[in-house]
């Protein structure tokens, strides 16, 4: 067997991704060159700031930190004090405990931007960084990220083996055609689908697709209509995409799904209990780091028309500058200076090879991929994939009630294990919905 | 002198004038003396307290500086909401379950231990370990001992041929909340059974050495002398185990997260999911006052209850 599936040392185009529905940046007048100005002069300022960000993926802590680390051997009249902690499960719940002891970060990872723009915790991203990049998302119509990856694509991970066993030879090009897979993988004796549905992130994995194909694909405006109680989730879309799911969960899916955790997949992956998982590209690194010699592959899961529709539009998330920091101009300048050296070509592309990211950045980024990285980036390519959104990361009119995303998910544990009627799930999903949107209105 | 003769309490008569002023002057420094921990718990317990009274008639998010008062939704929420109805439900049950078990448990590995005469200690020190570990500690291991895949039970089951018994622990509503209340028992059990021991070794041993001489059995004598006199310890336990069992969070945290689906929420759990994850404060903290008044009121009644039965030798 192979140990490893060939490297494939690709120049990524910094896609041109402009996405429709996203804010461009058109006006700018930063330095785009990603190309960091030594600011140690021996006379310089000297400027302290704080940084936070989720550390849940070690690699990408690592890459991280060590850009800091680079960065303030190139500034030393620049300090930067890293306050991120890896022992806090919710990064949510860490900045606002960072928040509330009043040790908000200068500059932040910021994942749910509207609602500490609420809690007017953080202000505009400086014009100068934006020309950094292609596009930027906007909330309300201004600029707050500087997004530090662009969303990646999820899809079907798929052991070759398993595959070549169950006498699997051409991938689907259809939904109906990767549920007749289901089946010969079924029939060959292995279990289908791994989820790691013990947390609940990872059931908006398959959900969101199904939602997607279903309704966002067709209606990216969905969510503002739900909140206008324009549409239902009783209409025939939503309630056909919970029936796939539901289809898909009952019959396919390990056992033992809701008692598995996210970061237990890969060794069912690799031990051969599962022939699959449907998650994203960040999870290479654990396959590969499992079982070196695994084989294994990537593909946009089709939908019934056959078309590929995966997530991969930008969401307001990345770097943020915190409204207290914004009141310092050294320290406005500090952290510019930060942001143009992390998306400088040497040091962004050692950031994205270890986290398997796609660059959101202007200027060509290039790092080894492996084949099923190179998989992904085709597919972030290809504008015939449609690209969407999870229900929970649009924004502006299309946000929903924040409390909602784990109520729904949960819902949807409870459609699969109690057996549940569909529609009537939904009529509790349009009740919860209503009640959330009114409680968050007060 | 001879007034003081003449007093119906002699002692009273002499000692009060001095009694009574030297009562005045403790009173004064001792007010200096508590008064940093008075401040201190003003400051830490009574203000947070009385905050959070406020804050559950508000929509405060937890983040926002605004913090808007919306009169009793919260509350109205609370009486309408499914999802605390199922969370109410899953408590009493978790509740009911835990009292009885840790309890029976408690008592029965008391007397076990007490009339065992060797390696005492040993045992002693065996049951009462797992209560060393803490909640998030335990629930990481059972985690482990139950998960579907890589169980040690299931991995048994398979071993001994009882492979059709294999189940999702703790991913099948129908066993989830029983191998929380299980789990639980195995953690709690030692702590209350060390009390149980206490009390147990405070039973007068001439009173059940009367009881054998005049015929009763050793079922009669535990039933009739050793149970009774066991109510004090029986109060104190099964208050305690109550008021944990009402506050149980981390086994279900680590364990089930709330789920499969909203199979194993407890009002403590949604108080924090709702609070901090959803970030509705206002509710959490409405919700988290019904707790308090909950628990208040079951422990009142429980330890009324309880104390009519209690003997004082």
């Amino acid at each position: 067997m192979k140990r490893r599936s060939k490297t494939l040392a690709s120049v990524l185009m910094a896609m041109t991704l402009m996405i429709s529905a996203c804010g461009g940046n058109e006006g700018n007048n930063g330095t785009a060159s990603g190309e960091t100005p030594n600011t140690a002069a021996p006379e310089a300022k000297e400027v302290n700031f704080t940084i936070g960000y989720a550390t849940g993926d070690p690699a990408g802590k690592k890459a991280i930190s060590e850009s800091i680390k680079a960065f303030m051997e190139k500034n030393p009249n620049i300090k930067i004090t890293d306050v991120s902690e890896g022992t806090t499960s919710s990064y949510l719940d860490w900045l606002k405990t960072m928040d509330a002891v009043g040790e908000f970060p200068d500059l932040v990872e910021m994942r749910d931007t509207e609602v500490f723009l609420e809690a007017d915790k953080i202000v505009e991203l400086p014009e100068e960084v934006r020309g950094l990049f292609n596009t930027l998302p906007e909330v309300n119509g201004k600029i707050y990220n500087a997004p530090m990856v662009l969303t990646s694509p999820q899809g079907i991970i798929y052991s070759k083996k398993a595959y070549e066993d169950a006498g699997v030879t051409e991938l689907p090009k259809t939904y109906d055609e990767f549920l007749d897979i289901q089946e010969k993988l079924k029939t060959s004796g292995i279990t289908p689908i791994v989820v790691g549905g013990k947390d609940i992130f990872h059931m908006g994995f398959w959900l969101n697709k199904f939602l997607i194909d279903q309704v966002y694909a067709g209606d990216p405006d969905w969510n503002s209509k739900r909140t206008a109680k324009e549409v239902s989730f009783t209409d025939e879309n939503v309630v056909q995409a919970m029936k796939d799911y539901k289809e898909l969960f009952t019959k396919y899916v390990d056992k033992g799904w809701l008692s598995t955790a996210d970061n237990q997949t890969a060794s069912i992956l690799v031990s051969g209990k599962a022939a699959q998982l449907f998650s994203g590209p960040w999870m290479f690194t654990q396959i590969q780091e499992a079982d070196p010699s695994f084989e294994f592959g990537f593909y946009a899961l089709p939908d019934r028309n056959g078309n590929r529709n995966v997530l991969g539009l930008p969401s307001p998330a990345g770097w943020s500058l915190s409204k207290e920091a914004s009141t310092d101009s050294d320290k406005v300048d500090a952290i510019n200076e930060f942001i143009k050296f992390f998306f400088s070509k040497e040091q962004y592309s050692k950031f994205l090879e270890v986290s398997n990211g796609i660059p959101s950045t202007k200027e060509q980024v290039s790092y080894e991929a492996t084949e099923q990285m190179q998989t992904v980036l085709d597919i972030m390519a290809d504008s015939s994939i449609k690209k969407s959104l999870a229900i929970n990361n649009w924004w502006g009119e299309n946000q929903i009630p924040p409390q909602f995303r784990n109520w729904f998910y949960k819902l949807m544990q409870d459609l699969v294990l109690k057996d549940g009627d569909v529609a009537e799930y939904m009529k509790k999903a349009d009740t919860e919905y209503d009640m959330q949107v009114k409680a968050n209105n007060q | 002198m001879v007034v003081q003769q003449q007093h119906n309490d002699p002692a009273k008569a002499i000692a009060m004038p001095a009694v009574k002023k030297k009562r005045k002057k403790w009173q004064w420094y001792a007010l200096l003396f508590i008064l940093p921990s008075f401040i201190l718990y003003t400051l830490f317990v009574i203000v947070p307290t009385l905050s959070s009274v406020y804050l559950s008639f508000t929509s405060w998010d937890g983040i926002s500086t605004e913090v808007r008062y919306i009169g009793l939704s919260n509350f109205e929420e609370i009486i309408q909401s499914e999802r605390v109805h199922n969370a109410l439900r899953n408590t009493i049950i978790i509740t009911v379950a835990l009292v009885i078990l840790e309890n029976l448990a408690a008592l029965v590995l008391a007397v076990l231990v007490d009339q065992v005469r060797w390696f005492r200690n040993m045992f002693r020190s065996i049951f009462y370990f797992p209560v060393l570990l803490s909640g998030i500690v335990m629930g990481f291991i059972w985690t482990i001992i139950l998960n579907y895949n890589f169980g040690v039970f299931n991995q048994l089951l398979i071993m001994v041929g009882l492979e059709s018994w294999m189940k999702d622990w703790l991913g099948d509503p129908n066993y989830a909340l029983l191998s929380i209340i299980l789990s639980t028992v195995w953690k709690s059990a030692g702590y209350y059974m060390i009390i149980y021991l206490a009390g147990l070794q405070s039973v007068p041993g001439d009173l059940t050495e009367a009881a054998g001489i005049d015929g009763a059995n050793r079922w009669q004598q535990f039933r009739h002398i050793t149970f009774p006199l066991l109510a004090g310890a029986m109060t104190v336990c099964m208050v305690l185990s109550m008021i944990a069992a009402l506050k149980i969070f981390d086994q279900i945290a680590v364990m089930t997260d709330g789920g499969p689906g909203f199979a194993t929420e407890t009002l403590t759990y949604i108080i924090y999911k709702v609070g901090f994850g959803e970030m509705r404060q206002g509710f959490g903290t409405a919700m988290a006052l019904v707790l308090f008044l909950l628990i208040l009121i079951v422990t009142i009644i429980q330890v009324k209850f309880f104390r009519k039965r209690e003997v004082q030798l």
